[in-house]
């Protein structure tokens, strides 16, 4: 459990943090901004900080649908909250409603991004394991 | 060391002849164990008991202190601890694939992901059966992935 939930850390966090560095790029190409170096450091504990929740609750072992497509609402509703502190916290830019939206969909295209990777490398081991099944138990 | 394994006439015996040049330890072990090992199960259906081939048997599953074997249509009753079938059956094609279900993988169709980072397993008879994230690495250990 624990080894897995380190393993699950690993993996969101260098999602995350090549996620935020996408959308660190685009916006300061687009803003024409300098910002200063400390910002990587930001980047990096940002990403730990919020593949935190996310290995937590991929080690949850909850059978039931419903009660985990909560737990996933739930869960990208505290990172939302989680990455508007740490926008507060580091002063990247001013908290108003159309940069608290620009933030919510930053948010959106982090999440997915992280849910496709993990989505597309999980395909990969499973047609891996099913041609290793096919090969041990041929159809009769 | 070579396995060689020949199909019998219809009306012989299965037999298992060993060719070597001194039995070791390990191999009479092994060849006692498996000898011994009791692959018997009972089920319980209603009212009746009912003699099951494991092979046939598609999953166990705990369930509120019970123990099922899900077998194509019908599910059995059977009178064991979940981790006492783990340990009887996990030489054989079954694995664990949450904390209350073991999986015949003979019995598996083909594997899906899921977006929860579990994969579900299609089995045979039509039924799907969930592979949590932490039985996935040992599963995938077991078939060589």
């Amino acid at each position: 459990m624990i080894k897995e939930f380190f393993s699950s850390l690993l993996h969101y966090f260098v999602n995350i943090t090549t996620a935020v560095l996408i959308v660190t790029a685009i916006y300061l190409t687009i803003s024409e901004q300098q910002m200063d170096s400390v910002i990587l450091w930001e980047i990096l504990l940002s990403g730990l900080i919020t593949a935190l929740p996310s290995a937590f609750l991929v080690c949850l072992d909850i059978r039931n649908g419903r009660i985990l497509l909560l737990l996933w609402i739930a869960h990208f509703l505290l990172i939302f909250i989680i990455t508007l502190l740490l926008i507060n916290i580091f002063g990247w830019y001013k908290i108003t409603a159309i940069s608290a939206m620009l933030t919510f969909l930053a948010v959106v295209f982090i999440y997915l991004f992280t849910c496709i990777v993990h989505y597309i490398v999980d395909m990969k081991h499973a047609a891996l394991m099913n041609k290793q099944l096919k090969q041990r138990y041929p159809k009769k | 060391m070579k396995i060689i394994i020949e199909s019998p006439h219809p009306d012989e015996e299965d037999v298992i002849i060993v060719r070597c040049a001194s039995p070791d330890q390990q191999l009479i072990s092994m060849l006692l164990t498996f000898q011994n090992s009791n692959t018997e199960l009972i089920g319980y259906l209603d009212n009746k008991i009912v003699r099951l081939n494991y092979r046939d048997v598609y999953y166990f599953e705990a369930n509120e202190n019970r123990i099922f074997a899900y077998c194509h249509s019908d599910v059995y009753e059977i009178k064991y601890k979940l981790y006492e079938l783990e340990e009887q059956f996990s030489s054989l094609d079954f694995a664990r694939c949450s904390k209350s279900m073991i999986v015949n993988l003979e019995k598996i169709e083909y594997l899906s992901p899921l977006f929860s980072g579990k994969m579900e397993a299609h089995l045979k008879n039509g039924e799907n059966v969930v592979i949590s994230r932490q039985y996935i690495r040992s599963l995938k250990n077991r078939l060589g992935v």
